[in-house]
Parts: C-alpha cells; sequence; structure tokens
C-alpha cells in the first residue's frame, strides 16, 4: 500500500470510528456557522463547560469593563492568569441585586469557604511553547494604543460576545508565524514596519 | 475500484482533500484507539495540539499583592544536599518552587551550586516520597496516623518504659546548627549523651592529622593564593568538603598567573581530569611518596631547617629508588616535581579520601601534611578558620567510628529506642558488621525520612519528613572558608503532603512531653528557630529590631560573624607518625586493588532517589543509570575483557557483578566501581539499579583512627561469559573517540620542569 492509500484508509477508518462515537464537541466536519476557517482547519474549539458559567458578554460588552480590569496580569507577566477571586467579590459586594442569582450564589459558596474555582483552561498551549501575553499586550494596546477588544481579540476573537470562552482561533504554529510574518506598523506616528520574531527559541525555549 | 481512484488523486486534490479533512483532537484519536496515559503524551504536535476543557486553571482566592502568576519570586535558603550548605535562592512561581540558584550573599556559594544542589528540588516532588506515618504491625509497616505513630513512639519513651538514659540513641548523618541543639537538647531530657553522628565517606583520618598537627580538624586551603597544588586524591572540585566554594577558588588559581595542579592518584577523579599532571600511584603508598618528596625537598639549599633531626634523619630511608619501587611512579618524578614546587611558591599540598582510607591512612595523611609544613605553607596557603562564637551549633562530622559506637551498642544489647535521620546505614555498613541482623534486637527503631530507604524498612516506626525546601533550619558548614556563616533555611513554598512533618516539630512534641514547662513557649520549630536567630542578635552587632533582624535573615539567607582571623600558632610534628617504606606484597588470592570511586553527585547513594542524578553522565566515563568496574585497557586486554563484559568483582567478604568500562585513568592493577548504586529499596529511581560496593569492603581499619579503611580492599577480577550495553553518553569508542583530540604523554617522558 502505497503513502496515498495508506492516508485515505486511514482517514476512512477514523470517520467511521467517530461517527460512531458521535463527538459533536470534539469534531466539526463541516465548520459551526460563522466560524472561521484558518490553514484548512476549523478553528472552533469545543464548548467547554465550566464550573461557572461565566458571562463575558454581560461584563465586557454590557458593562463595557476592560478586558485588563480582570485579566490584570496580561500586561505583566508571560501569563495572564485567571483573576482572583477577591477581586471579583470585590465588586459583586456592592451588587446586591444580582446575589440571589445562582451563579452569584455559587461564586459566593467559592468565596466562604476559600476554595479557588476551578476553571478549565480553553486556551492551552502544549508546555514546549511559551507565549508571553505581556509582550503582545504593550506593543498592541500600550504602544499602538489599538482597543483593547483588537488586541485580546488577535487570539481569543470576540469574547465580549460569548458567555464563556470558547476557542474561535487555530493558535497554531503556521498561524502564529502569519502573523508574525505581517508588517505591523512600529506605532501611530512611527509609519515603520516591523514583524514579529521569526525566531525558533523566541517561542520555544 | 476504490484504489484506483485513490491513486488517480494528484497533488491538488490531495491539497483540497486535505482542507476538507476533519479535525480530530490527537489525543481524542489516542484515546479512541485505546491509547492513552504515557502514550498520550505524544500530543503535541501540528495545528490541533491546543487543548480546550482538559486541564484546570484555578486561580488564587486571595493572594499577596505582590503575587503575579507568571513572575517568579526569589526566595533565600540554604542547602541540605552534603555538609557545605551553600546559600541558594529557589525560584518560585505559582506557589511552586521550580529551580535553585546560589545565593550571591553566601560566601560559599557566591551565587552558585552545584548540579547535586540543583537537583534538591527533585526530593520535593519525588513521586516516591512518604507522604504518611507507617507503622509495623503483623511484620509488615502499614500506613498509620500520626497520633499512632507517636504513640508508640511515646509508650517507647515514656516512664512505664523503664527506660535508662542511654539506652536511647539518636544516629544521624553529619550535622549542624538547630538540628544538633535540638537532638541535643532531647537526649539531654533523657541524662543520654548517645548522639552518634555516622558517615560513611568521612574524612576523619585526615581531620585528626590536621588537628594533631595545627590544632585545627577545619584549617583553610587557600587555594586561589597558591601557585601550584599537590593534590594526593583530593577530589576537592568533585566530592570534597566544598566543591563550590572550592572550584570558584580553583577559578581564580587557574587565573594568570595559571597555577598548576598536579594529582597523585590511582584512580582519576573528577579533579585528576583537571590536573596538569596526574600520576598514577599504587593504592596507599601515597604517603610514602610524599615521603620521597620530603626527603628530596630537604636536600634543597633553600630549605630553612625547622623539623626535628630525627624526623629528618628519618626521611632518608625514602630515597627516589626505594620510593619509586614501592610507589610505581617513575624515580625521576620526584626531581621533576621538587623543582617545580621551589619555582612555584607558594604551594600547597592536600590529601584526600583515597590516600587515607588504608591501614596505614593517618601515616599517609600525616606524611602529605608535612610537606605543606616542609614547603613553608602554614600561615600562607593553610591557615587556621574563624572562631566560631557558637560552638553548641558547630558542625559535627559523622564518621565511622559512629557506626562502630552503635555496633558496639547493638553487640551489648544496649539500645532500647533508636532514632535515625539523614542516614540509611543498612545500605552503608559493610557487609561484615551484620548491621541488619543486629538492627532486629532493638524494641523500638524510629526512621525520620522522606522516602523509604533499606533501613527505614526495617523500622517499627517511619515518620515523613518535610523536604528541604518546606523546613526551616539553621546550618553551620564543616568548611568555613572566610568567615562563620550560619546557613539559614526557610521554606521555599507549602508542604506538598498534608500528612508531612517538620524534624523540629517532632522532637519539639517529644521535648515537651519531658519538659513542658522550658518547651511549651514554642508554638512550633519556626518559633523556636526564630527566637533562636533573634536572641544571637548580639554576636552580630545588630541594631535592627528583632522583626527586622529576623526578617533580614530570612531575605538575605546567611549571617556572617564579623571577622575574628586565628593564626596558627605552633605546629606539632613526630616522627612516629611515617608510615613504614615497605613494598606492598602482592597477594595471590586477590590480585586486584579495589578502589571505589566516590561520585560528586551520588556520594554513599543517598542521592540515588534523584532521575537528574542518574541520567546527569559521570564526568569521566560518560556512563548513566547504572554500575561499571573501571579497568585499565590495557589489563583488560590482557584478560581479553571488552567493553560491556560483566566482570565478577570478589573479595573475602563477597562479590558483585557490574559491566567493564576500560578507562585509562586507573592503575593497570586496580578495578574500581562507584558508590552509590545497588539500592534494595528508596524508590524507583534509587531501586534495583547497579551494585553497592559498600558490600565488599574487607574489615581493615585505620590503624591510629579506626576508621574504616575504603580503598584497601583487594578483590579478584573474573571475566564472564555475560556482555550488556555500557550506557554511556560518549560515542561507541572510548579515548577521544577513537582520534587523538588531545594529545597526551606519559608521566615518565615529560619533563615537568620545562613544560609546566
Ligand atoms: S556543594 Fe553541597 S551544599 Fe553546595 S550546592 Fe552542592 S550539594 Fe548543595
Amino acid at each position: 500500500m502505497n503513502i496515498k492509500k495508506i492516508e485515505l484508509f486511514f482517514f476512512g477508518i477514523l470517520f467511521s470510528m467517530l461517527a460512531q462515537l458521535g463527538h459533536a464537541e470534539a469534531f466539526h466536519p463541516g465548520g459551526a456557522p460563522g466560524t472561521q476557517t484558518i490553514d484548512g482547519y476549523n478553528a472552533l474549539g469545543p464548548k467547554v463547560e465550566q464550573p461557572i458559567e461565566f458571562p463575558h458578554y454581560t461584563h465586557a460588552n454590557v458593562m463595557k469593563i476592560n478586558c485588563m480590569y480582570c485579566h490584570t496580569y496580561a500586561r505583566r507577566s508571560a501569563v495572564s492568569g485567571i483573576p482572583r477571586l477577591d477581586k471579583c467579590i470585590g465588586c459583586h459586594k456592592m451588587i446586591p441585586e444580582v446575589r440571589d442569582r445562582p451563579r452569584i450564589k455559587k461564586l459566593f459558596w467559592y468565596w466562604d469557604n476559600h476554595i479557588s474555582i476551578p476553571w478549565k483552561k480553553v486556551h492551552d498551549l502544549p508546555d514546549f511553547v511559551r507565549f508571553n501575553h505581556e509582550r503582545h499586550i504593550q506593543r498592541f494596546y500600550f504602544q499602538d494604543k489599538r482597543p483593547v477588544r483588537e488586541v485580546c481579540g488577535y487570539c481569543h476573537g470576540d469574547v465580549a460576545n460569548m458567555t464563556t470562552a470558547r476557542r474561535v482561533k487555530a493558535i497554531s504554529m503556521g498561524w502564529c508565524i502569519d502573523c508574525h510574518k505581517k508588517d505591523h506598523q512600529i506605532s501611530k506616528v512611527n509609519l515603520k514596519t516591523t514583524n514579529g520574531p521569526n525566531d525558533c527559541w523566541m517561542c520555544h525555549k | 475500484m476504490p484504489v484506483k481512484k485513490q491513486e488517480s488523486i494528484d497533488t491538488g486534490e490531495r491539497a483540497m482533500a486535505a482542507e476538507k479533512r476533519p479535525i480530530v483532537e490527537r489525543r481524542d484519536f489516542l484515546k479512541i484507539l485505546g491509547i492513552s496515559g504515557a502514550a498520550a503524551t505524544l500530543a503535541g504536535c501540528g495545528n490541533t495540539s491546543i487543548e480546550s476543557g482538559v486541564e484546570k486553571v484555578q486561580s488564587y482566592v486571595q493572594p499577596e499583592d505582590f503575587v503575579v502568576p507568571g513572575n517568579s519570586v526569589f526566595y533565600a535558603s540554604t542547602c541540605t544536599q552534603c555538609p557545605s550548605h551553600c546559600g541558594v535562592m529557589g525560584r518560585v512561581r505559582e506557589g511552586r518552587v521550580l529551580k535553585l540558584e546560589g545565593n550571591p550573599n553566601s560566601i560559599i556559594s557566591n551565587g552558585k551550586i552545584c548540579g547535586l544542589g540543583q537537583a534538591s528540588i527533585q526530593l520535593q516532588y519525588n513521586p516516591d516520597r512518604l507522604t504518611t506515618p507507617m507503622i509495623r504491625e503483623g511484620g509488615k509497616l502499614v500506613t498509620a496516623s500520626w497520633d499512632q505513630a507517636m504513640k508508640i513512639v511515646n509508650d517507647g519513651l515514656g516512664k512505664d518504659s523503664r527506660i535508662k538514659g542511654n539506652e536511647i540513641v539518636f544516629l544521624t548523618n553529619s550535622v549542624s546548627g538547630h538540628q544538633k541543639v535540638l537532638i541535643n537538647n532531647f537526649l539531654e531530657s533523657y541524662d543520654s549523651k548517645n548522639h552518634i553522628a555516622y558517615d560513611s565517606l568521612s574524612t576523619q583520618v585526615g581531620d585528626q592529622v590536621r588537628e594533631n598537627i595545627y590544632g585545627y580538624t577545619n584549617p583553610v586551603h587557600k587555594i586561589k593564593e597558591a601557585r601550584l597544588i599537590l593534590s594526593f586524591g583530593n577530589d576537592f572540585l568533585g566530592a570534597g568538603v566544598s566543591p563550590v566554594y572550592l572550584a570558584n577558588q580553583y577559578a581564580q588559581f587557574r587565573k594568570a598567573p595559571r597555577g598548576t595542579l598536579i594529582q597523585i592518584e590511582p584512580r582519576m577523579t573528577l579533579t585528576g581530569g583537571n590536573a596538569d599532571r596526574w600520576y598514577p600511584i599504587r593504592p596507599g603508598t601515597e604517603g610514602v611518596f610524599a615521603l620521597g618528596l620530603a626527603n628530596a625537598l630537604i636536600q634543597h639549599p633553600e630549605y630553612d631547617t625547622t623539623l626535628p633531626t630525627e624526623l629528618t634523619e628519618s626521611l632518608k630511608a625514602y630515597d627516589k629508588y626505594t620510593v619509586g619501587q614501592i610507589t610505581g611512579i617513575n624515580p625521576d618524578a620526584i626531581g621533576h616535581l621538587i623543582a617545580m614546587m621551589w619555582e612555584k611558591t607558594p604551594t600547597l599540598v592536600l590529601s584526600g579520601l583515597s590516600a587515607e582510607g588504608h591501614q596505614q591512612g593517618y601515616q599517609n595523611a600525616y606524611a602529605i601534611e608535612l610537606l605543606n609544613v616542609i614547603l613553608g605553607n602554614v600561615g600562607k596557603t593553610v591557615t587556621a578558620p574563624m572562631e566560631n562564637p557558637f560552638p553548641q551549633m558547630t558542625h559535627v562530622n559523622g564518621n565511622y567510628q559512629g557506626l562502630v559506637a552503635l555496633n558496639n551498642q547493638l553487640d551489648a544489647k544496649n539500645v532500647k529506642v533508636l532514632f535515625m535521620m539523614g542516614v540509611n546505614p543498612v545500605y552503608t555498613a559493610p557487609a561484615f558488621i551484620e548491621l541488619k541482623n543486629k538492627l532486629s534486637n532493638v524494641p523500638l527503631k524510629i526512621a525520620m525520612v522522606t522516602q523509604l530507604d533499606e533501613t527505614a524498612e526495617l523500622c517499627d516506626v517511619v515518620l515523613p519528613l518535610l523536604s528541604p525546601v518546606e523546613e526551616f533550619g539553621t546550618h553551620l558548614a564543616s568548611y568555613q572558608p572566610e568567615a562563620i556563616e550560619i546557613g539559614i533555611q526557610q521554606p521555599l513554598m507549602e508542604k506538598l503532603h498534608a500528612h508531612t512533618k517538620s524534624f523540629g516539630d517532632v522532637l519539639l512534641t517529644l521535648l515537651k512531653e519531658r519538659d513542658e514547662k522550658s518547651y511549651s513557649k514554642y508554638p512550633d520549630y519556626y518559633s523556636y528557630i526564630r527566637e533562636a536567630v533573634v536572641k544571637s542578635k548580639p554576636v552580630f552587632k545588630s541594631t535592627l529590631s528583632d522583626d527586622d533582624f529576623w526578617d533580614s535573615a530570612l531575605m538575605n539567607g546567611v549571617l556572617h560573624v564579623p571577622l575574628k582571623e586565628a593564626q596558627i600558632d605552633k605546629v606539632k610534628i613526630e616522627s612516629v607518625n611515617l608510615p613504614k617504606v615497605e613494598t606492598h606484597p602482592e597477594d595471590v588470592n586477590y590480585p586486584f586493588y579495589f578502589v571505589p570511586s566516590v561520585k560528586a553527585d551520588m556520594r554513599d547513594g543517598r542521592h540515588a532517589n534523584l532521575p537528574w542524578l542518574q541520567e546527569s553522565p559521570d564526568p569521566m566515563t560518560t556512563v548513566v543509570w547504572d554500575s561499571w568496574v573501571e579497568i585499565n585497557p590495557k589489563t583488560a586486554q590482557d584478560m581479553q575483557v571488552r567493553e560491556g563484559d560483566i566482570l565478577e568483582i570478589k573479595s573475602s567478604m563477597g562479590s558483585v557483578l557490574a559491566k567493564a568500562y576500560l578507562f585509562p585513568g586507573i592503575q593497570p592493577n586496580t578495578v574500581s566501581i562507584p558508590f552509590g548504586q545497588g539500592h534494595t529499596a528508596y524508590g524507583r529511581y534509587a531501586s534495583n539499579r547497579g551494585v553497592n560496593p559498600f558490600k565488599i569492603i574487607n574489615p581493615i581499619t585505620d590503624e591510629k583512627t579506626g576508621e574504616l579503611a575504603l580503598f584497601a580492599t583487594r578483590v579478584q577480577v573474573t571475566k564472564t561469559a555475560l556482555n550488556e550495553k555500557v550506557v554511556k553518553d560518549e560515542g561507541p569508542t572510548t579515548l577521544q573517540q577513537g582520534r587523538k583530540l588531545v594529545a597526551t604523554m606519559a608521566a615518565d617522558k615529560a619533563e615537568l620542569s620545562k613544560e609546566v
């Protein structure tokens, strides 16, 4: 059997197995409506069940809270981290109107018991990839003064229109490199362009 | 035909087909195929390797303000992997210690640490750590609660047990600081003085010589001041008394004007590998060679006689031809060396384990030290250590005499309760002691460990301790070169396992049972250490408040006692201590010398549980994860031994089997196996790997000190029919990949005085 045959044979098996298992979430043959297709790959990740269905829409869109108000580490550290629980509580103590909502009750349950919320990672890169949030935020938000929703959205999509976040970009190596290859204007005043580093060691340390 | 159709797909079509491919998470695919666990770690390449919803990402509930996930915080502490006690800095991220580096405030480490120190992080995350106490029930060790375990300990020690003070023995390795103070306080509360420090690789012989000659066991060796170092088997760059400090000194010694290092030893150590000239010597004859040099030195016109005439007279017997015959070193080497010694002053002469571990070990070390006196090094490159204002915290060096003392008490059936911490005597004691059997007579044996080792497995109660990166402590290194440095050990992270406890907390609990009044004010070990450190403030002439003093001690990681230099004011030499001029008779039954090697990382096997150390190639041979027998290539040729042939090494005490490794850095009639492997317990990384050379050591001791002569065993070497691949880093051929990358010259051909 030559390579082509093996390949098709292999995918044939795979199709039938997946069809039987009905892995609808992990597997989107036609692409869900509104999904981007990048490099021929459907970029929409599976729906992730979170311990609390955090409504990004309410916070970032309706209330217009800057992403970095909660994700405060993104501009200071390689990892964006997850907002500290006392940050949620700090505000929600002041909003008694919503206190009885199931999600807020759950939030206070974690706080009262001093337990950290076991969120699930939605954008979990392999361990051999070092993505640096700080570097990107500093460049595009602080230096270029682009809107925060746009800057975060380069990789995370329009989270402000989501409830719990879901992956909508491929975030593959090719996808990263595509962006790094593009010419980005250095700043609003400096028309010179530069592109992202193309060195293996930049991300694989 | 589907087959034909597939064949007809051209590249363009394939690309289109590829676009229509479904995405399948690689992990899901493996799951579907029933491959999971370790195999699933294959996941990771291609554009589908990003995961969603698999792992958790938990936030802090209420962190300190300075905590930024992803950014590291650094805390100072002290390395406890060896008695050098280097100051370290731990890099901590998200509450986990990830990496240790040297603490620049520490004189000993000067901001650097060795591989052994680096690997200590693996103690913390070792999957085989003991996480709950264990007690013996029905002959077996079973998991228990702390209450159950401590009840057995208290019952054994309590009033009803009618125990007398000296029936309690506390066996440790070398120990210092408040660990030592607490152990002694605990024993004193029972009127016992039975703290026994046992170290299987002790430096006792050399220490005793230095004590007798200079009045100090550990005079400071100023390597960087010397221009020539003559070392008799002292592996100061490898498994020495303070490898990090001395390596730093050595680097400065090698700067212009470049110092010269001459190493004399039967088997090349790491330090030997760095030397300008390396002389192989017949094991045990180092002292004779040193006296050959001494004899030649005093003939020199520049020699300023301060030695007793009786001694200079007796040196005459050590003429270069006799010495050459006994030691196996070309007699002309003496002349070459002497010329260099007079030329390159000041010099420094060091004796090491392989010269001291013989029946005449004391005499060997004495003769070697004599060279320092003759060369006028005392006060220049051999100076007195600083005065230590904390005698109760001083380092106690463990030695073989510790094991002898324990053995005697066991023979007399005098031990009722035996505490053990930081030692594994069942593994390190030579076979002839039969320790395992004798221990079975002790009614209550308590091991305090982080991992079950061979000794803990035999105990009645095993208490799981915190790892060194979770623990408080103070340490005083055995070698204090420039100032008295107190290393402050502090937890770099919270404890990983809920049911592990601090050594100090266990002892304080026991002490409170005896003396509630004095110890009730210390709720825990932390408060005890804190108060002890704060009370020592006047010695440091600090004007800070108590809180600030403590905080600064934690921040700096070290406390330095203001300089108070001492002098070596008298040197005492007696000729009765000289090694005899005698040829070492061949032993027909056991024709080979057995010179085990001490690796800088494994030491006596206490670090075999750390996989980084197992996998890092031995610097001399590049072998990993195993034991091997080093044999000279010429001897191997005579015996028709190839690399990997399994050799049986047999002494009068027993035999071991290991793979041959052809090593030019060893005497022709000598074989060597490194210490450290051959564990039967101690977790997955240590157990059932290689062989334990301690078990074939002959019962020969140093005549003067009674220390075990680790390098005096004679063995038979027999080739078996088996051959196994030696797993090593170097290429298939030894000796510089079969190419002469670095040209070398036999020592007897080299004209040292002209060349170096
Ligand atoms: S020399 Fe000893 S104390 Fe220093 S880093 Fe190495 S193991 Fe630790």
